[in-house]
């Protein structure tokens, strides 16, 4: 009998492959399962058997004619196009379950990496310091004079007369320079504070990332290069740039950097207050003071140093128009972040 | 600071619409921030004669008028004013008049008669003149003129960004010399008394006790002065850059500091006792009232200006109340000086007072400025108040003093530093645009390290330019920031080093994120209460917190030595804003300890003043309430197996060992984490019920934390073993274990029996109740065998867990179950 059944098998297979069309096919169907098939013939002629024997053979055949019904189907199918759907009882609009729950990166750190990112693609190293700072780096040796109103710019925690809360990410820069000899080129990320209330554009405690290079000879158009380099690999536009004139006591001359607005593309909107431009950091040549701390011969080097507040740009990448959403932790928001930025 | 533009246009005419001049001053770094345009204008308000005036038959305290505003026939109108009578002449706003506030005036009834329209008061048109009542005009004006012609004002004013370093830009001559460099064009200033009309002496010394608090302090004289308003065009400017108007004197100090930059005190010479000022530190504390009629506490050593008596101005801050210009102040003494800015600064400071004057003196003044701005004060007091101008003056000021030495200019360098090409000409040009004298020195061709291609001379108003590189800064200004182009393809030096450190934390940070959590980022502060609601001991070091000594208002203080709080609070706020739990959180922070070394290289000094600041992995699940496996809590579990998958991610041993030192953790409930040479370098676990309360969370949290810092985090290569590749057999036990047991006891136990040949064993199950006896549970547990010699015969694994079987029942009494 099993011999039987294997032979029709193969016979049935090969005829189903060989039809050229749907009346081949159709025939096949009859010559086999028809009333008067050969497959129908051999399911008859099991009431003849008995016992194992019965029962192995009806399950044989009965699998014969599932799977010579399944090619029969896919046959059919192939000569109309479409593909097979197999008839199973499953639900397969039910929810799917997940390998883990999908948590998030915090946007500000997405960002912090992001730019850390494109500062490595570019040669930069990357160095951090404390944030407990001493004053003597935060601002002595940032050439900020005691005294002085530049010091007012940045409202400062202190701990005693000697040790604050640093202001910005720059006292690393003069650590760095005490430790190593130009060239130089070196990120620097963190956070920073500030004693101010908080309201929708300022916290107290924010992130920044300093940026400096130090070399023979580089210049403020090397500056400018290394600007407009960054902010075509961040924001993924030729998006342009302007120095605008600034001060800052560490470096001289100073400028603030602008980009044209990534809302309006320039012509003027609500997030560039309509002047077409976004600040995006601050920049600047060494100043000779700071290499004079950092212990550099007089006129030896010259270096540019830049900075900018990681919280303000996160906050124009992804549309964030209060600050505190950042750090309140708020699942609400944070969700907001699951998957690839 | 304002810049009012029909001011600046006294000293320097430009060619452009107020926002292209805006764009060009913020290209030259006076970052024009905003632009008002002010156009005071009165619609519908003319001059008009009162005819009559008679009471209202209804009202005792109002008025029934009839006004000739031009227009031919009388108008009826009520009036509420005490001072209105007829023959006066008004300003009177006709119906369909708009005053300020969006008042417009419309015919009405006020207690039955009619009133069409309404005499004016000073305040209802903003005028800002002296008197409650209706402005009474002179009476040759003809009716109808328009107020317009006589109080209508227009203005466009800047609201700037002034640098610290820029005390020149403080002023409207300052601006104006800006506006001249920018457009190539000249400047002028402003007049000032040229001595033709001349009173009695001064009759005032001088002495100035040290010349370091006080460079040069000047005294000049009027008399004879008429107390008054001040004229409209002042009063106008005044308010257009936000000052108040408040007499001719006060207004015309105020206006020669916002015009010139140089702050002036004018002292009412009637109330000075004696005949002479000193300018001194005060001895020892005093307490004096300033001008704005506040008691203020002064500390010994603060530069005070004194007369025969005592105090009358703090140096370079304010005035005192004691010698204050009145209404019936006759003859004035006006101080113009020069004081040292940090002792202004200080001074300030301390008192919490800040002033226009000392805003600037504190920038620094100009010194050229003040013999100049004292002079156009006179001519100003001449004109507007009446006075008669004493002839001769006092003059106190440092004999040593000297104008600032030339600065030598490398063109090489401005070339070097900037990354541009100028020339020797260009860079000469452009620093006498900006008013700098230059002497050419050697060769203008010669441009290297070595060559000063220029002697530059700095005017006393730029007191910012001391060194080569101020010089350069100002070329770049001028000569356009646009101008740079880089070098293209330039190579940063160098080139990156990526700190295992960095990478590390990265990777972390993407698969915990992939493994659910989300990640947070916390305040570095801590609140007061935290360490007790955790229950810290008195002596835990990390009590110890460095704490500011000037927070905000309310705000925190103490720098947190440890995460705990942080989760605790963000668990608190998300559960409470109704998120699912369970709620997974994880963050990489820092904490400030005081008592442990610092960790990283820094200066010995450092060392003495600096807290550590390590770093630490917090991972949270809160608000979960189900059990797991043999009725644990599944947060306990999860937080084990994350530090275990962490140990497996990070590639550095930890392992977990039941037992914690920390109180503020469920004492049952909680690991230490330890690294492969046995230190304690985290911990697992849950928070105790009580600590949970004392922050008020409703619900179980379970957190992991890791100091990073003790980590070593330099991945570790991967490197191929050879694997065995004859299968494994695998055999399933149930094991019947007494409670008192643990299964760390019977994982050790298998492992040990089990030989070489045991692969691994896999807790599957654990099941109490029915068909267990009482005490007891019943363990599944899966053995893998395998060998590298061959493939294993069933007598052999059946040795093997023979071995087991019997060493579990010596060890523990665990029975195999049925
Ligand atoms: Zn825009």
């Amino acid at each position: 009998m099993q011999e039987m059944i294997d032979r029709l098998r193969s016979e049935a297979l090969a005829a189903i492959h060989a039809a050229d069309g749907e009346p081949a096919l159709e025939a096949v169907r009859v010559a086999v399962l028809g009333r008067k098939g050969s497959l129908t013939g051999l399911l008859r002629g099991l009431k003849d058997l008995e016992g194992d024997a019965k029962r192995d053979a009806g399950a044989a055949l009965n699998a014969l004619k599932d799977e010579l019904t399944a090619a029969l189907d896919a046959r059919l199918l192939a000569f109309s196009g479409a593909r097979p759907v197999t008839a199973h009882a499953y639900d397969l609009t039910l929810p799917g379950r997940a390998p883990a729950p999908l948590g998030s990166r915090h946007p500000l750190l997405t960002v912090l990496e992001g730019i850390c990112d494109i500062f490595y693609g570019m040669g930069f190293s990357r160095d951090d310091g404390p944030e407990v700072e001493l004053d003597y780096y935060n601002f002595t040796a940032l050439n900020f004079p005691d005294d002085h109103p530049a010091r007012d710019i940045q409202d400062t925690f202190y701990f005693n007369e000697k040790v604050l809360l640093r202001t910005q990410t720059s006292p690393v820069q003069v650590r760095m320079m005490e430790q190593r000899e130009p060239p130089l080129a070196c990120i620097f990320p963190g956070r920073v504070y500030r004693n101010e209330n908080a309201d929708a554009s300022h916290s107290s405690e924010f992130f920044q990332i300093e940026g400096l290079v130090v070399d023979r000879a580089v210049s403020m158009a090397d500056l400018k290069d290394t600007v407009d380099t960054f902010v075509r690999n961040f924001f993924g536009a030729e998006a342009p740039t302007r120095f605008r004139p600034h001060y800052f006591p560490f470096t001289e001359p100073s400028v603030e950097v602008d980009m044209q607005c990534v809302a309006c593309g320039g012509s003027g909107c609500g997030v560039c207050k309509q002047t077409g431009w976004l600040e995006i950091m601050g920049a600047g040549m060494v100043h000779p003071n700071v290499f004079r701390a950092a212990g550099y011969p007089d006129d030896r080097y010259t270096g540019f140093a830049f900075g900018m507040g990681i919280d303000r740009i996160a906050m124009l990448k992804y549309g964030i128009s209060d600050i505190r959403l950042l750090y309140e932790n708020d699942l609400r928001f944070l969700n907001q972040f699951r998957g690839v930025q | 600071m304002k810049i009012s533009l029909e001011w600046l246009s006294d000293f320097v005419s430009w060619d452009d619409e107020p926002a292209a001049l805006a764009v060009r001053l913020t290209a030259a770094g006076l970052n024009v921030e905003g632009i008002e345009e002010i156009r005071r204008t009165f619609p519908g308000v003319v001059v008009a004669r009162v005819l009559e005036r008679e009471k209202h038959p209804d009202a005792d305290r109002l008025s029934l008028c009839k006004v000739d505003d031009g227009t031919g026939s009388p108008v009826q109108v009520v009036c509420g004013a005490p001072n209105v009578r007829a023959g006066i002449t008004v300003l009177f706003a006709r119906v369909g008049a708009e005053l300020p506030g969006d008042f417009r005036i419309k015919k009405s009834k006020i207690r039955g008669v009619e009133s069409c329209g309404m005499i004016c008061s000073a305040a209802e048109l903003e005028l800002g003149l002296e008197g409650s009542g209706i402005v009474e005009l002179e009476t040759d004006l003809p009716n109808g003129t328009p107020a317009d012609e006589l109080y209508g004002f227009q203005d466009t004013v800047f609201e700037v960004e002034v640098t610290p370093n820029r005390p020149d830009w403080l002023s409207h001559v300052g601006v104006a010399r800006e506006v001249a460099a920018i457009y190539g064009t000249k400047m002028s200033l402003p007049p000032i008394w040229n001595a033709v009309q001349g009173g009695e002496s001064l009759g005032v010394k001088v002495r100035v006790e040290d010349y370091a608090d006080c460079g040069r302090y000047t005294a000049w004289g009027a008399q004879r002065v008429k107390i008054g308003p001040s004229p409209r065009w002042m009063q106008n400017r005044l308010r257009a850059i936000g000052a108040r108007p408040i007499n001719n004197v006060v207004d015309i100090t105020n206006y020669v500091l916002f015009e010139l930059g140089q702050p002036l005190h004018a002292f009412d010479r009637g109330q000075l006792a004696g005949s002479a000022i000193t300018v001194r530190r005060a001895p020892e504390k005093t307490s004096v009232v300033t001008l704005d009629g506040q008691t203020r506490e002064i500390e010994a050593g603060t530069l005070l200006i004194c007369d025969e008596k005592g105090p009358v101005a703090l140096a370079g801050v304010m005035g005192l109340g004691n010698s204050e210009v009145t209404a019936q102040t006759t003859e004035i003494l006006l101080e113009s000086a020069f004081f040292n800015p940090s002792h202004v600064r200080r001074a300030s400071r301390r008192m919490g007072l800040i002033s226009e004057s000392s805003y600037r003196f504190e920038r620094g003044a100009d010194w050229d400025m003040v013999e100049r701005a004292a002079l156009r004060a006179l001519q100003l007091l001449q004109e507007h108040t009446g006075a008669r101008i004493v002839p001769d003056w006092a003059d106190r000021h440092d004999p040593d003093h000297r104008p600032a030495d030339p600065l030598r200019l490398r063109v090489w360098q401005v070339n070097r530093v900037l990354g541009t090409a100028v020339t020797t000409d260009q860079v000469a040009q452009i620093l006498q645009r900006l008013g700098l004298k230059v002497q050419p020195m050697g060769n203008a061709e010669s441009i290297s390290a070595s060559a000063v291609n220029m002697m530059v001379h700095v005017p006393t108003h730029r007191r910012d330019l001391s060194l080569e590189v101020d010089l350069i800064e100002e070329i770049a200004r001028i000569h356009g920031l646009d101008q740079l182009t880089g070098r293209g393809g330039y190579r940063i030096p160098g080139g990156a080093v990526k700190r295992p450190r960095d990478v590390a934390r990265d990777r972390l940070r993407g698969w915990l994120s992939a493994c659910g959590y989300a990640e947070i980022v916390t305040s570095s502060f801590m609140e007061a209460g935290d360490h007790d609601h955790l229950g810290l001991p008195a002596d835990d070091p990390r009590r110890r917190t460095l704490a500011v000594v000037n927070p905000r208002h309310g705000g925190d203080t103490q720098m947190r030595t440890l995460l705990a709080p942080s989760a605790l609070v963000v668990s608190r706020r998300n559960l409470n804003a109704g998120s699912t739990p369970p709620l997974r959180f994880f963050q990489i922070n820092r904490v400030f300890r005081t008592d442990l070394p610092l960790g990283r290289e820094l200066r010995q000094a450092d060392e003495v003043l600096l807290p550590a600041e390590p770093e630490y992995l917090q991972l949270v699940v809160a608000g979960w309430r189900e059990t797991g496996l043999g009725g644990v809590p599944a947060d306990l579990l999860e937080m084990r197996g994350a530090v275990e998958s962490l140990s497996a991610f990070l590639r550095v041993p930890l392992t977990l060992e039941p037992g914690t030192d920390e109180v503020w953790l469920d004492d049952g409930a909680a690991w230490r984490v330890r690294d492969a040479a046995g230190r304690v370098v985290g911990l697992a676990g849950r928070v105790a019920p009580g600590v949970l309360a004392a922050f008020d969370v409703d619900a179980p949290v379970a957190l992991a934390e890791i100091r990073l810092d003790d980590l070593d985090l330099t991945p570790a290569p991967a490197r191929f073993e050879a694997f065995i590749r004859f299968p494994a057999v695998k055999r399933d036990l149930s094991l019947l274990v007494p409670a008192a047991v643990s299964f760390g006891q019977v994982r050790d136990t298998v492992a040990e029996a089990g030989g070489p040949l045991l692969e691994s064993s896999e807790l599957f199950d654990i099941y109490r109740g029915k068909g267990v006896p009482e005490g007891r549970a019943a363990y599944g547990i899966r053995l893998k065998f395998r060998s590298a010699k061959g493939s294993l015969k069933g007598e052999t694994v059946d040795a093997a867990i023979g071995t087991i079987l019997a060493a579990l029942r010596d060890r523990w009494a665990i029975e195999p179950r049925g």
